[in-house]
């Protein structure tokens, strides 16, 4: 692996000899993408629209459209609750590592194996106590826009359950391969890099 | 009860779990155990501690960022940065390092830049001869200018947990910056001279004339509107006339970089006039960047534009991911009353700001090895801000020392983190790395020598333009 990207680097030249540079973009892999990507995806460009919406209305019309601050927040919320699902699917959720360049390896892999259960535990008590908080809140409603809070929550509710079964997917996943990414930052990195 | 909290939430942390699972899991714990309130709490305070009109700069930030991060405007950029001080001797250092300052004026965040950018800029300097230890130095140095140039992710989230204006915070990050880069480029002309280095591209007068004209034009553009408003002109019209004057020259001249580099003047000057709020500034710099891409430069595809948005959410979710758990967290540890035993006992200890800002110094560059800026940021500052009111600092200037010190901290042996990602991108062992950087703490110690103990460095533009 490291031999072929060694040839790969060594033979375009970013800078040629007149002084110009000739940077090129990887190309773009989309198949990695899953389904909570483009749910939060579908969230994100929403609430693009609507802060563009509102922006347009404040300066050209003059007169900004209060729903739309409303609305932007609370896709916001979407967005973020959603794409956490897909950053724990691909192990990008902020994390501290250094214990583990300190500590023997069988002791590695046996803490982050109780961080895989870990990570399951909270995500799976997340799903239970916001359905819980649901209930509690009955029908309350939005601030201006006519709709349930509940939306928005059981939208929480369902990034929280994609999370928990992508943490059981990541536990599986490093079960099988003997290592996780805690344990070997560099692979995640490599990644990164290709 | 108290202790249960910080101690777990530390332990949690230190196994690797995610941070934002480490304070909420802590929380929930407390809840659990002491029994105050239904831990149904935690995930209810996580969802409303994102709920907010102006954390919605953050994902904007981040967008604008990513639009400008490709091919065709990343060439234009090292080509005017080339065109301007590439005819210096050890060109490509400096040409790196104002690379970073223009990359930093669109972007906020130096770890991506230093895995994305560092790539391209060590790569362009192999080419050239320079020594893998000189290109890696020099790339983990100027990458520490992203967060500290505005506009800067990590300054918006301070704004947020200090309760301190972003637009001020940006203009603080203004002459620090400039003074990082003087600081740096003096390194690169040490290192030419000691080594007897030439320059890369010839010293051609129309070459350099173009790139100095190029950024005489960024610079004049709001002086410009100034002036005509100053004269009774109304804003919008004298806006109007000087963007559409400003397409004018940019078709009919070609210009390299100039649209690019007006990205943080445009909304640097926004905010000061109160035109926009962050929130505001965010989204017309994405609107910008969008644009330039897909219909100026027309360099943006709209596969590029997915996979723009795909990284773009997911930096945003695993910022916010840390806000919302923070935002728990936080409010127990002042329930319960930590942050006053934190303040109590710092101030038992010292009652000299400048003690107290060594100390700070110090913990913040052990810290910001660990730990990612942001998630630093949430976790430290709402501790540490009760006694900077107390001993009178002024919390922009804080905020300034704060985030450099995080960004030192990223790249200082043994254990930062864009250490780790250089010697990857650079595929140099973790020694030659760190010795490779070691240098370059002499002109980064430096500059937070100066920021830290002269206020006015920081304080002096937003001074002039908040009062």
């Amino acid at each position: 692996m490291t031999d072929t990207t060694e040839t790969k680097h060594a033979a375009e030249h970013v800078l040629d000899a007149e002084g110009h540079f000739h940077v090129e973009d990887a190309p773009i892999d989309l198949s990695h993408y899953l389904f909570e990507d483009w749910t939060s995806l579908a969230f994100f460009w929403l609430l693009g629209l609507s802060v563009f919406y509102q922006f347009f209305t404040r300066y050209v019309m003059n007169d900004s459209a209060a729903w739309t601050e409303e609305i932007a927040r609370y896709l916001l919320i979407c967005t973020v609750f959603v794409a956490i699902a897909a950053s724990v699917r691909r192990t990008r959720h902020i994390h501290v590592d250094f214990l583990y360049r300190l500590i023997p390896p069988k002791a590695g892999r046996a803490l982050s194996t109780l961080v895989d259960i870990m990570r399951i535990a909270f995500f799976a008590l997340a799903v239970g106590l916001t359905l819980e908080m649901m209930m509690k809140m009955g029908n309350l409603q939005m601030t201006i826009i006519d709709l349930p809070m509940n939306i928005i929550y059981g939208i929480c509710a369902f990034g929280f359950a994609a999370a928990a079964v992508r943490s059981v997917q990541v536990a599986i996943e490093n079960w099988r391969r003997g290592f996780s990414l805690l344990e070997r930052p560099e692979h995640a990195i490599e990644e990164h890099i290709e | 009860m108290t202790g249960w909290l910080l101690s777990g939430f530390l332990v949690l942390m230190v196994t690797g779990i995610p941070v934002a699972i480490a304070m909420a899991g802590a929380s929930l714990i407390y809840f659990y155990l002491s029994g105050t309130s239904p831990p149904m709490v935690v995930v209810h305070r996580m969802i409303s501690g994102i709920d907010s009109f102006p954390l919605l700069a953050v994902p904007f930030f981040i967008l604008a960022g990513n639009l400008m991060n490709n091919a065709g405007i990343t060439n234009r950029i090292y080509n005017f940065a080339l065109a301007l001080v590439g005819w210096m001797k050890g060109g490509l250092g400096h040409v790196n390092i104002i690379g970073s300052v223009i990359f930093a004026g669109m972007s906020g965040t130096a770890i991506a830049d230093a895995a994305g950018l560092g790539t391209i800029e060590i790569k362009a300097m192999r080419d050239h001869g320079y020594s893998k230890e000189f290109s890696v130095g020099v790339t983990a140095a100027s990458a520490t200018l992203g967060p500290i140039i505005p506009p800067s992710l990590p300054f918006v989230i301070y704004g947020m947990v200090a309760n301190v204006s972003i637009g001020q915070l940006f203009l603080a990050g203004v002459l620090p910056g400039l003074v990082m880069t003087l600081l740096m480029m003096l390194t690169v002309a040490y290192y030419a001279h000691k080594n007897n280095w030439g320059a890369d591209i010839k010293f051609l007068w129309s070459r350099v004339g173009k790139a100095t004209l190029e950024l005489i034009i960024v610079i004049a553009f709001p002086l410009v509107i100034w002036l005509a408003v100053s004269v009774g002109v109304n804003p919008p019209l004298a806006t109007g006339v000087a963007m559409v004057a400003l397409f004018a020259a940019d078709w009919k001249f070609k210009f390299e970089a100039v649209l690019p580099i007006m990205t943080p003047v445009l909304l640097i000057g926004g905010m000061t006039t109160g035109i926009f709020t962050p929130t505001e500034g965010a989204v017309a710099a994405s609107i910008w960047a969008l644009f330039l891409g897909l219909f100026w430069y027309r360099t943006l595809t709209y596969k590029m534009l997915i996979k723009v948005s795909m990284e773009t959410i997911e930096t945003t979710a695993t910022v916010l991911f840390i806000v919302a758990a923070a935002s728990i967290f936080g409010w127990l540890l002042t329930a319960t009353r930590v942050t006053d035993l934190v303040t109590a006992w710092v101030l038992g200890f010292t009652h000299s700001p400048w003690v107290f800002l060594l100390l700070v110094n110090l913990l913040l560059l052990f810290v910001g090895c660990f730990l990612e800026p942001t998630a630093a940021i949430l976790i430290a500052v709402p501790v540490l801000m009760p006694v900077v009111l107390q001993l009178g600092i002024d919390p922009v200037h804080f905020g300034l020392i704060v985030v450099l010190n995080l960004m030192i901290g990223l790249l200082h042996p043994p254990m930062g983190m864009v250490l780790f990602v250089l010697a990857r991108v650079a595929r140099m062992s973790l020694e030659r790395t760190t010795m490779a950087i070691v240098p370059w703490l002499v002109p980064l110690l430096g500059s937070l020598i100066l920021i830290t103990y002269i206020p006015i460095i920081s304080l002096w533009l937003p001074k002039l333009f908040y009062r």
